[in-house]
């Protein structure tokens, strides 16, 4: 017999009673008072017994609830102390702690990273809202910057089955600069965003090393029944770690990066560090030197070219040249 | 081999559209197309597929029809480009093909122009074919 839903939030009252360590067994009156304070609807002694009844069947009919009647103490009590009818007990401070996590969530979590992650924080936050109905009264004092859906981000479920389960994927590629199609075979490890953009990173077989993809590039992904190419997530990973951005500039190593930044760009990485690395040498002027330990990227000479006379590159000369060549 | 299966084409000459893979399933064979519009046409021109597109296996009379496409609009009407930069994936797909090793045409006109999308000579290898993940 399905458990209704008026029913279910009475056997909560009734399961928080009887959890009370502060005030064990709770009368027949005073489940019927607090059924009227928590849920606000006249309840009989009859449905209350009709309740105790039915939490004590087995699943699924009912939750097993070790309840009995302690005629010394003249009230309910349960015969198992750690029994809780959810499973987990929760303190005042962890329902408020999990409807903040809800709605923080909410904020941040659910169009940003995939439909099925979205669809899971909707059911949280709806239920919390069901539990606690003053909870969406509540005023917002967080916002985040929520992008329109981009191209390609549809995509990101079957690329993070196929990196948890280790399948590799067909899919065809378009390149931008090359103005090029191409069908790709990849073992794909991660999948990295960058300032709003995603990307998978994985072993290809048509360049037969690791390499980037953006997701909006890639079309029709198919999951494929292969055996699946592992790269040592050690070095690879590594070697995200010491980048800023995601397109290193080929044959590259990790090497000393010096750019110098006016007073003003200069608050700014002082606020905003972009990678661990990072070291501000500032001069009497406000003028800094900072020092970075990188593999160069696409994205940080994009970086320095976006902050047009407020940043320069100091050193290594050739990032001086590439960067020049990149204007031109 | 259990269908769905997949090739890649990986072509050495240059052609526009680019035929990249081929998905063939109990259904249909679908056929992956990139496209990228030339410098000489104004704006980048447009595409389109004739509804008689077919294909043949070579030491065969029999054609396989064009059935759906994804990307692309069905002759007469016409998928218009905005500029000489733009670019376009789409698919076609015809009754499926034989599932052992052939050789297959592309056939959108019998008398083709140089505008028509017509494919020769596109070898199928069974041991070259990729099987998909079933969920």
């Amino acid at each position: 017999m399905p458990i209704n839903k008026s029913a279910f939030r009475r056997y909560k009252v009734i399961d928080m009673l009887l959890q009370n360590k502060m005030k064990r067994y709770p009368t027949m009156q005073e489940i019927i008072e607090a059924c009227f304070e928590k849920l606000g609807v006249d309840t009989s002694a009859e449905t209350i017994q009709k309740d105790i009844a039915q939490m004590r069947m087995l699943p699924p009919d009912g939750f097993d609830a070790p309840i009995l009647y302690n005629r010394s103490k003249g009230g309910y009590e349960y015969t198992n102390p750690d029994f809780s009818l959810l499973g987990v007990q929760l303190s005042d401070l962890d329902i408020e702690t999990i409807k903040e996590s809800a709605e923080l969530l909410q904020l941040v979590g659910g169009s940003r990273v995939s439909e099925k992650f979205n669809n899971a924080i909707e059911k949280i936050f709806t239920t919390v809202l069901e539990e606690f109905p003053n909870h969406k009264h509540r005023e917002k004092h967080v916002q985040t910057m929520v992008p329109p859906t981009s191209r390609g981000f549809e995509h990101f479920d079957l690329f993070y089955s196929a990196c948890i389960q280790k399948y590799p994927v067909s899919f065809i590629h378009y390149s931008y600069n090359k103005r090029v199609f191409s069908p790709i075979l990849l073992h794909p490890f991660l999948i990295k965003e960058f300032e709003n953009k995603w990307y998978v990173i994985g072993f290809s077989e048509k360049h037969n090393k690791v390499r980037t993809f953006g997701l909006d590039r890639v079309f029709s992904p198919f999951l494929l029944n292969l055996n699946f190419k592992t790269v040592d997530r050690f070095i690879t990973e590594t070697t995200f770690d010491n980048l800023y951005g995601v397109f290193p500039i080929p044959f590259q190593p990790k090497q000393k990066i010096i750019l110098q930044a006016t007073a003003l760009a200069t608050n700014y990485f002082l606020a905003y560090p972009i990678h661990s690395s990072q070291n501000v040498h500032k001069l009497s002027s406000g003028v800094a030197n900072i020092v970075f330990e990188l593999i160069p990227t696409i994205e940080l000479i994009r970086l320095i070219l976006s902050q047009g006379n407020q940043l320069k590159i100091i050193s290594p000369d050739w990032l001086v040249t590439y960067t020049k060549n990149m204007c031109e | 081999m259990k269908l769905p299966v997949l090739f890649h084409i990986q072509k050495k000459d240059i052609a526009n559209p680019v035929l990249l893979r081929v998905i063939i399933s109990e259904q249909s064979t679908r056929i992956d197309f990139g496209y990228t519009t030339p410098w000489y046409y104004s704006k980048g021109g447009w595409i389109k597929i004739s509804p008689a597109t077919y294909l043949t296996v070579q030491g065969s009379d029999k054609k396989y029809t064009l059935i759906d496409v994804e990307g692309i609009a069905i002759a007469p009407k016409r998928l218009n480009f905005q500029s000489t930069e733009d670019w376009k994936f789409f698919s076609l797909f015809f009754e499926t093909l034989p599932t052992h090793d052939c050789v297959f045409n592309m056939i959108e006109s019998e008398n083709p122009t140089e505008d028509d999308f017509n494919f020769y000579n596109i070898p199928l290898s069974f041991t070259d074919a990729i099987a998909f993940r079933i969920e």
